[in-house]
């Protein structure tokens, strides 16, 4: 469920971002309606539809009148381009800030990688 | 439903109970009316209800409510002890009145939420837990179907199945039937997710009035060193502060900009968001609050 | 007229069952008497000329304090639950008024083929007006009780002399103090009297309630 800490509209599209991301949500696939997804999880249906829009404004969503919202085509490649831009600044620099702070060489950071990179689990 | 409240006070003797308010809400949206215990909210009610003779003006839709019977029309609330029922009435009764005075009245969909809340027609309401009564109150505000809906403490007494029972049906009856509803309340954690806009009064104040998504991205807690977050939050509106051996955690209200967010960086200060219900706490905390 | 129509079938059709309870409670009564000692009253009288009046009085408490608020919770305004209140209060009256003399009918014929005596008793009219001031002054009291809490009390001396007026017609149910003569001397003019007191409750049931909060009640 949603926590009530930050914006709903703001949770709801990212799970729906990370729904598309992880393939649970493919091209051209309807999604619930806004109206579906406020009872479902028990939100207001104004911040449901908040969500919907902020998603059809970033091209995630298109709209078909009068049928429902849709999965863009180009919606994963396009959270996948965004993602990888984000990925150093958020995810690589606080990892590295953390193994800093606790005494962990990078080389050791970078070691680990490299076996991830062997086993094959790209 | 459009709602203007200007200048509005109430008084009991000595006591204000509502003092000097004014806002508008623009309508068919699920308010959140929050407050601590006796901040006015009841009494704010029983006057846009037309319970009570305003000093000062309430007006649905441009026209005054008090004994204005096309006004009075589109209006229901419930008070935690349900006014439109004598505990002596059985429930049964009860909805007759309902059907009987009210032109919007769904009894079919009244009988349904009876059955959904398993509430005994037969009984009296006297004879009603406070949940069962308060469930009742819930029948009687969502089955009037009334343009301007107020719940006072509509939870009250409910346990968790039936709050989360009442919850839906108010949802999707809301998406049904899109309309005005003010719901009261002090427990805001899970209500909140159903609130469109909130209006947090104290002390018979309005505090502030906010669209509930804006508000969750209204306050920050910053954690650091006492220092740091004493330079950090010198000139920022602080609701509370509490501190451990060299750390300190500050709750800020309002937005930060890019120059503060950079500054706290630099600092090495961790920010946080802060929940709605912690926020309310403290907003209407006593001046000189606790710790 | 949606609350005059609701009175009428909800309460009305209650009061004339318990008319219809008391009417059959009063000749079994009578019938129990008549085993030991001669009947020299009409049991129905008592009935009509006594409790009746108490009971209207109860109804019109059961008006205003009752039923009031929950026209308001219901989306109705005090001047429309007031009016629809007030014809309600001459019609019942009316209606416990014709329950009243069709009582007696029955009753007389009872009593003539069992060979009993009864007292004299008034009028319809003086019955009609009797029951009709008691359902006022009863809203008027519970207005005042309601508006005011304790202060209401100031509503009981002027309810007992406005109620003192119509029992005077009615033998067997009080005589006014200080003028016991005036009535007679008035005649049915008297009746006038009783109207008046029937208005003056009204109009201060509406004075008092017209703008009068709805109370929170405690559960």
């Amino acid at each position: 469920m949603f926590d009530d800490r930050s914006p709903i509209y703001r949770q709801i599209a990212d799970r729906i971002k990370a729904d598309v991301l992880s393939g649970v949500l493919k091209a051209d696939e309807q999604v619930m309606s806004t109206n579906q997804y406020a009872s479902y999880y028990r939100i207001n249906p104004a911040t449901a539809a908040k969500a919907f829009q902020q998603l059809v404004d970033e091209q995630v969503l298109y709209k078909k009148r009068g049928i429902g919202m849709f999965v863009s085509t180009r919606a994963r490649d396009m959270l996948r381009a965004q993602g990888r831009e984000s990925f150093f600044g958020e995810v690589v620099d606080p990892m590295v800030a953390e193994a800093r702070a606790i005494g962990i060489p990078l080389a050791e950071v970078i070691r680990r990688i490299e076996q991830h990179e062997n086993n094959g689990g790209v | 439903m459009r709602v203007d409240v200007q200048g509005l006070t109430v008084r009991y003797g000595e006591v204000t109970a509502v003092d000097d308010m004014s806002f508008s809400l623009s309508g068919n949206k699920i308010y959140g009316l929050l407050g601590r215990n006796g901040s006015g909210k009841t009494s704010l009610m029983s006057t846009l209800a037309g319970y009570r003779k305003p000093s000062g003006s309430v007006q649905l839709d441009g026209a005054p409510v008090f004994e204005n019977a096309a006004a009075m029309r589109q209006v229901c609330l419930v008070r935690h002890s349900a006014d439109a029922a004598d505990k002596g009435d059985k429930v049964s009764y009860v909805l007759e009145y309902g059907a009987a005075w009210r032109d919007t009245w769904d009894n079919a969909y009244a009988l349904e939420l009876v059955d959904l809340f398993k509430i005994d027609l037969k009984t009296k309401v006297g004879a009603l837990s406070l949940g069962q009564r308060s469930a009742l109150g819930v029948v009687i505000g969502l089955a009037s179907r009334s343009p301007l809906t107020m719940l006072d403490e509509a939870h009250l007494g409910m346990d968790t199945p039936t709050r989360y029972a009442f919850y839906d049906a108010l949802l999707n009856d809301f998406m049904e039937h899109p309309r005005t509803i003010v719901i009261s309340t002090h427990l805001i954690e899970e209500l909140a997710s159903l609130l469109e806009e909130v209006l947090i009064i104290d002390s018979g104040r309005l505090v502030l009035q906010e669209e509930a998504d804006v508000l969750r991205s209204r306050g920050t807690e910053v954690t650091g060193n006492v220092s740091d977050v004493d330079e950090f939050t010198a000139a920022l509106t602080v609701l509370s502060e509490k501190s451990l051996g060299s750390t300190k955690a500050a709750m800020l209200y309002g937005a930060l900009d890019y120059d503060q967010l950079i500054r706290a960086r630099q600092l090495g200060l961790e920010l946080g968001p802060i929940a709605l219900q912690d926020l309310f706490v403290h907003l209407t905390e006593p001046v000189g609050g606790k710790r | 007229m949606k609350i005059f129509r609701h009175l009428i079938t909800s309460i009305a059709v209650f009061c004339v069952l318990v008319a219809a309870g008391a009417f059959a409670f009063a000749v079994v009564t009578t019938f129990v008497v008549s085993a030991f000692r001669d009947v020299e009253i009409s049991a129905w009288n008592v009935v009509a000329s006594q409790v009746a009046r108490w009971f209207l009085f109860w109804v019109g408490i059961y008006l205003i304090h009752n039923l009031l608020p929950i026209a308001v919770a219901h989306g109705r305004t005090r001047r429309e639950f007031l009016a629809g209140a007030s014809a309600f209060s001459v019609v019942l009256a009316f209606v416990m008024g014709l329950l009243g003399w069709l009582g007696f009918l029955v009753e007389g014929g009872i009593y003539s083929l069992m060979d009993w005596r009864a007292d004299e008793h008034g009028s319809s009219v003086a019955y009609f007006l009797m029951f009709l001031v008691w359902c006022a002054v009863g809203m008027f009291c519970a207005a005042a009780f309601d508006r005011f809490g304790a202060g209401g009390i100031f509503s009981i001396p002027i309810a007992l002399s406005l109620v003192a007026v119509t029992t005077t017609g009615i033998p067997g149910s009080g005589k006014l103090p200080f003028v016991p003569d005036l009535p007679v001397l008035l005649g049915s003019g008297w009746h006038l009297v009783s109207v008046a007191a029937f208005l003056v409750a009204l109009a201060g049931t509406w004075a008092i309630a017209r703008d009068m909060p709805v109370r929170l009640r405690t559960t």
